[in-house]
């Protein structure tokens, strides 16, 4: 009998097949089921190296989370006028909380693998669920404190 | 553009039109599919948000309409088929319609009488005899509609599996909402992925909040105008309220339909000329309600066009297709032209065109 409850459990409960998206430093403290309905707003796009994400004027839309390759950011809200970002690394947020308008250019620099998440959906899905909303605002103003520290430290912090 | 590529092109088209041709016959089904699930998603999410299971969710949804349907049919289908079929008997039996009852109706009489003088005074012009016969053919046709139900029997049957196929359908749009819409993402390219998404999102607005709306709109305006016309002495207030609150969708028309339908109600009840203007009041004040508190809270919003635009549109949906296309037609424009602003809008922004 024990073992019909296990299988029974087994199919309600969702597996935890969601957890590398706690690589990205905004959804580390999303719970499996929180990142189950995240991941239902996620697309995957591929870019070819040289293939540009956005220009600055163009209505802005996706946060782009970097799953893989490089991307080159060039724009007036970078230090030195551009900047690189890794892996793991995303783009985007600092205008959705702005004007909803690109203000900086992107270009894969490589072959490069990105998670595309709609500003609209990841409102959304803040609004709905409140608990999950607190966790990734908590982890943009985290975000924004380090990026605020690396203007000030340019050597000293990390972003 | 090199050959394999165009070769390709010509290829994926040939397949989506023989696949358009093949499924054509669904097509139908699909749209009344799409229409059950942009009604049902907010509940399916907010099942979801509670921790079910995409499918659980469904099938808890299902099971709620079930037996929300069963409580209705054990509740007001009772009184729905009398009144039904107390209207069917009304209209096929040939005694109860037959001219000279018509004609002794207070109203009709009196245009009966009309004619009749007229008659008298204009020798060889005979409208009274040839109103008679007009209702008598009228009678004669009305009295084959079960006959045309009989024959019509695999039509009726169509109909039924239509009905059947339509949530098993639906069931695996709500389930796989997000599969399908993933798949559908990554058939545009990088350069539109970002517009595809504004669009569908504007599908999804505009289509969805208009159907929940509009349903909303039918139920209410569907009770009121039974409560108001039970409450005036209309016979068949059950029936009549209902059509006139699906009627209610058709701008303008629809308010008449739903008035005209309760004020012939009471005509043919051979009732008093004084109960046709309690019910077109009824219906009135039903009228005054939907568009004061209604239609500005519910729907308003949902529908930003110019009222003459919409008169146009309901006009046109009626020649090109009857009582069917004046409900779609408005929606089915309204759609159309918002979203070929969003789209210029950021064909332009995204600086495509």
């Amino acid at each position: 009998m024990q073992q019909y409850i296990d299988w029974f459990k087994s199919i309600l409960r969702k597996p935890d097949k969601y957890a590398h998206l706690k690589r990205f430093s905004l959804f580390k403290d999303l719970n499996s089921f929180e990142l189950y309905l995240l991941n239902n707003h996620l697309h995957t796009r591929n870019y070819k190296a040289g293939e540009v994400l956005f220009e600055p004027g163009y209505p802005l839309e996706a946060i782009y989370l970097i799953e893989k390759g490089e991307i080159e950011i060039i724009g007036p809200s970078h230090p030195s006028g551009h900047s690189i970002l890794k892996k793991n690394q995303f783009l985007g947020l600092m205008d959705m909380f702005h004007e909803n308008i690109r203000s900086s250019k992107a270009t894969a620099l490589c072959d490069v693998q990105v998670l595309a998440v709609s500003q609209a959906d990841l409102k959304e899905l803040i609004d709905k669920n409140p608990r999950m909303g607190v966790k990734i605002l908590l982890a943009v103003c985290s975000s924004f404190s380090n990026y605020i520290f690396h203007l000030a430290n340019p050597g000293d912090s990390k972003q | 553009m090199n050959w394999t590529k165009l070769l390709f092109y010509t290829f994926i088209l040939g397949l989506i039109v023989a696949g358009a041709f093949f499924y054509r016959w669904v097509l139908a089904n699909l749209i009344y599919a799409t229409v059950f699930y942009y009604i049902l998603d907010p509940f399916v999410s907010w099942f979801e948000r509670r921790r079910f299971p995409r499918w659980a969710a469904v099938l808890s949804i299902y099971l709620i309409i079930i037996g929300v349907v069963a409580w209705f049919t054990s509740r007001f289908i009772p009184d729905l088929v009398q009144q039904g079929n107390y209207l069917f008997d009304f209209f096929t039996s040939g005694e109860q319609l037959s001219s000279e009852y018509i004609v002794s109706l207070p109203f009709v009489h009196g245009i009966y009488d009309f004619l009749a003088n007229l008659d008298s005074q204009i020798p060889g012009l005979a409208l009274a005899p040839k109103m008679l016969e007009l209702l008598d053919s009228a009678n004669t046709f009305l009295a084959t509609i079960p006959k045309l139900l009989m024959d019509n029997y695999q039509n009726i049957l169509s109909t039924l599996s239509v009905i059947a196929t339509i949530p098993l359908l639906s069931f695996f749009m709500l389930k796989d909402k997000y599969k399908l819409r993933k798949a559908a993402m990554e058939l545009s390219k990088n350069r539109y992925f970002e517009l595809c998404i504004i669009l569908l999102r504007k599908v999804d607005s505009t289509v969805g909040t208009f159907l929940r709306a509009m349903l909303f709109e039918v139920i209410v305006v569907g009770i009121m105008a039974s409560i108001a016309f039970s409450i005036v002495g209309v016979k068949n207030p059950v029936l009549i309220g209902a059509t006139a609150g699906v009627a209610n969708i058709i701008p303008y028309f629809g308010p008449f339909m739903g008035g005209a339908l309760a004020a012939l109600s009471v005509l043919i009840d051979g009732g008093p000329l004084i109960m046709v203007i309690y019910a077109a009041l009824a219906m009135y004040i039903v009228q005054v309600l939907d568009n004061n508190i209604i239609y500005p809270v519910v729907v308003g919003g949902t529908i930003n066009m110019h009222p003459l635009l919409v008169l146009i549109t309901v006009i046109a949906g009626g020649w090109y297709g009857g009582i069917l296309w004046m409900l779609i037609s408005v929606p089915l424009v309204y759609i159309l032209y918002s979203l070929t602003k969003v789209l210029y809008i950021n064909l332009r922004d995204f600086r495509i065109i």
